[in-house]
């Protein structure tokens, strides 16, 4: 299949689309007992969790704390560190206790000062790269990644992609490693949504995703069991930069 | 799904199949050991969050406010989606949905296909279309995998593989091995994992359902516990998201609420191990992700009940399965005795309601004891045992009553109405079957079983009859009807003096 002769099928596709729409919504106006073009935003006093709530604010060591046993509670490992020197020192000495041969880092700047690659003998160290990030991932050990948010109330860690950081590196390896720079953990969801509402659509990520702990299902008989795509085994190392 | 087909085309009535349920003692038990875990769950975790009615006050609200102005959420949703790079496409019905994935599977040259859990793709039967054209289709969910390889439909919203114990799953999954598998459960899970894991990185496409879609982006929002969305949507090349029609949420902020309600109301955890927000397909520079995503917003009979007073609330239903594992009669006779791609009370007002088809589907209304236990579990507050009862109105009004049905019923009611002459009935049953019994199954296709056996096996009656188990499921009910809360005995009680009035007037809830 060309390119020239698939785009034409895209843009077939996309004419249909655009006669279909008009019948689609029309339908909904008619079904609603609407008329006309009406393109005013409706008003939405609802909007968002109950104002109560969103007065909800812990202070950071009780955020640390409820963070941490969240994540514990779902099947993880949490630790809490002073600083990113310690946080590599915890990554090696992991590394060898589980005898890790390929470790997969997002190409961040926090990764990169670490220089990981120096203190792991027999492992190889791998930075995500977008020509071939998702075959090394595929057959990574441990993935690690620095978050850009985490929720205490839900355990909660969120990671977005970008050409720097695949979406891949904290899904394929067996384990996963997620660095929380403290300043990062807010106390509830909202406040990490808050970043995404109203974005510059240009601006966002393709891909937001919230990890609450191991991959998990319970699908056989009830049975927990851990690690049935995604990582089972996930450690949160938060870090407060004391 | 690929194996018989469980809509529609089945001749049997809910009762018939809840008496085959009944009989599977293992599946009863099940069941209930299942909701009743999730149960407990859910109200834990509402307990524990607090203020549940005033969250769930706000989930109604927001529901009810983006299908009150539908049209205009969703035109949002659309112009977003297709400034992120998305292909957004119209199925009025399910062919229509159907027809355009095979178009999008083609035209990709697909060869394999990877599906995370969509109820919606349940509903088009899509895997049985795939299948037809040489193009293979796998379920990624552990549930939906292991009920797709037994060819079965799934009977539970959240845990479709309920029914199935662990001997039989590895029955099914040494199948697949190609070497005999013990019955335990982190053996066939890791069994799964790799050769699923295959799967994800040969797929030329991946399948997603859609919980939330965000209009103000154009963004869809998956809830899942295993991975496998979100492998679904980062490994192929082409990704194909089947949206129902009223899934949209205004904003990020709503986002809250609903994630606030959903893994609460499902599961009874604070939030799905894994919730992802996909906005369009890969940038330009991102390593991973889909390079085309299409989005293919679907209708199949949703928008019926716009504007019907009785019955759009339907369409706040956020498909978390709560009113099942509320609802004593589900706990008893399991999903697939509702026969539909949706069980328990939703499947009992939705099925009807999304195939026009009252009077065909007439019978699902009665699977219901009315006690009001779907209404206090929602998160979204649907008044469904309202439902039923105009469900039931409806069907009484519309009048007709099918000839052969009003013949049997008197048959019925002769035999009964006597329960001496019921006793023997059953009891030249279990001695006439010996003929036709062959390893619990009845499969001569003769007399009045002729209908019935074309389809399935009948299974061979029992030796505890459907009306003996009775006396344990009408314990059970009776425990259950004390929970009715004063405000549903006066929800109910004002629905009953709205129906004594006569005709449809009823107030909006």
């Amino acid at each position: 299949m060309s390119s020239t002769e698939h785009e034409a099928f895209l843009r077939d596709l996309r004419e249909k689309s655009l006669r279909q729409q008009e019948q689609f919504i029309g339908n909904i106006k008619q079904r609603l007992g609407r008329s006309g073009q009406g393109g005013e935003p409706p008003a939405h006093p609802f909007k968002g969790a109950p104002d109560f709530w969103q007065e909800f604010e812990l202070k950071q060591d009780e955020r640390v704390n409820l963070f941490m046993d969240n994540w514990k509670k779902a099947g993880g490992h949490a630790v809490q560190l002073r600083t990113m020197e310690e946080a590599k020192r915890f990554i090696v000495q992991l590394s060898k206790d589980l005898s890790a041969k390929q470790l997969l880092i997002q190409n961040q700047e926090e990764l990169h000062a670490m220089e990981l690659d120096r203190s792991l003998n027999g492992a190889e160290v791998s930075v995500w790269h977008q020509q071939q990030g998702l075959s090394v991932a595929a057959g990574a050990d441990i993935g690690v990644v620095v978050v850009d948010y985490a929720a205490a109330y839900t355990g909660s860690i969120i990671v977005t992609s970008s050409p720097d950081k695949g979406r891949s590196v904290s899904l394929l390896p067996t384990v996963m490693i997620a660095i929380i720079p403290a300043e990062r953990l807010y106390t509830r969801v909202g406040q990490v949504l808050a970043h995404f509402n109203g974005s510059i659509r240009e601006q966002m990520p393709a891909g937001i995703h919230f990890i609450s702990g191991p991959s998990r299902s319970a699908d056989i008989e009830n049975d927990l069991t851990i690690g049935v795509h995604g990582p089972g085994i996930v450690y949160a190392l938060v870090v407060t930069n004391e | 799904m690929s194996g018989a087909s469980h809509e529609g085309t089945s001749p049997s009535t809910v009762k018939e199949r809840a008496e085959i349920a009944l009989n599977n003692e293992f599946l009863r038990k099940a069941v209930k050991f299942t909701t009743e875990r999730l149960r407990t769950g859910k109200k834990s975790a509402s307990e524990e969050h607090g203020n549940w009615d005033l969250w769930r006050e706000r989930g109604r609200q927001i529901r009810l406010h983006t299908i009150a102005h539908l049209d205009y959420y969703l035109s949002q949703f659309i112009e977003n989606a297709r400034a992120n790079g998305v292909h957004v496409h119209f199925a009025a019905t399910s062919e229509e949905a159907v027809e355009l994935t095979m178009a999008i599977a083609k035209e990709a040259g697909a060869r394999s296909v990877v599906k995370s859990k969509s109820m919606v793709s349940e509903e088009l039967h899509i895997n049985a279309a795939l299948e037809k054209a040489g193009i293979e289709s796998v379920e990624t969910d552990l549930g939906e995998y292991i009920i797709q390889l037994a060819g079965e439909a799934p009977s539970h919203i959240i845990i479709p593989a309920i029914h199935k114990n662990r001997y039989q799953i590895a029955e099914l999954l040494s199948k697949e091995a190609g070497k005999e598998l013990p019955p335990d459960t982190s053996i066939l899970a890791g069994f799964v994992r790799r050769k699923l894991r295959e799967k994800f990185l040969e797929a030329d496409i991946g399948m997603t359902g859609c919980n939330f879609a965000i209009a103000e982006t154009g963004s869809i929002v998956l809830f899942e516990n295993e991975g496998n969305a979100r492998m679904v949507s980062t490994v192929p090349k082409t990704q194909i998201t089947l949206m129902g029609m009223e899934r949209i949420i205004p904003t990020w902020d709503d986002l809250e609420v609903m994630s606030t309600l959903l893994p609460r109301s499902a599961t009874g955890q604070k939030l799905t191990v894994y919730m992802s927000g996909i906005t369009g397909p890969r940038r330009p520079l991102d390593g991973d992700g889909p390079e085309e995503m299409h989005i293919i917003i679907v209708d199949n009979g949703r928008s019926l009940q716009l504007g019907d007073p009785e019955f759009q609330e339907l369409l706040n239903c956020i498909r978390c399965g709560a009113c099942l594992n509320a609802c004593p009669v589900y706990r008893q006779i399991g999903g697939h005795a509702y026969g539909g791609t949706y069980s328990g009370p939703i499947g009992a007002v939705l099925t009807p309601s999304l195939n026009k088809n009252i009077m065909e589907w007439d019978d699902i209304a009665n699977a219901s004891s009315l006690c009001g236990a779907c209404y206090e579990a929602c998160p979204v507050k649907i008044p469904l045992h309202d439902m039923l009862v105009y469900l039931r109105n409806r069907k009484v009004k519309n009048g007709k009553r099918m000839m052969l049905e009003s013949a049997g019923m008197k048959g019925f009611k002769l035999v009964m109405g006597n329960h001496k002459l019921y006793e023997s009935a059953v009891k030249i049953g279990r001695a006439g079957q010996v003929l036709v019994k062959r390893e619990g199954k009845i499969k001569a296709k003769i007399g009045p079983l002729k209908g019935w056996n074309s389809y399935r096996h009948l299974s061979a009656l029992p030796k505890q009859s459907f009306r003996e188990a009775w006396q344990e499921l009408e314990k059970d009910l009776k425990q259950e009807m004390r929970e009715m809360t004063a405000e549903t005995k006066q929800r109910m009680e004002q629905a009953l003096k709205t129906r004594k009035g006569g005709g449809n007037s009823h107030e909006q809830h």
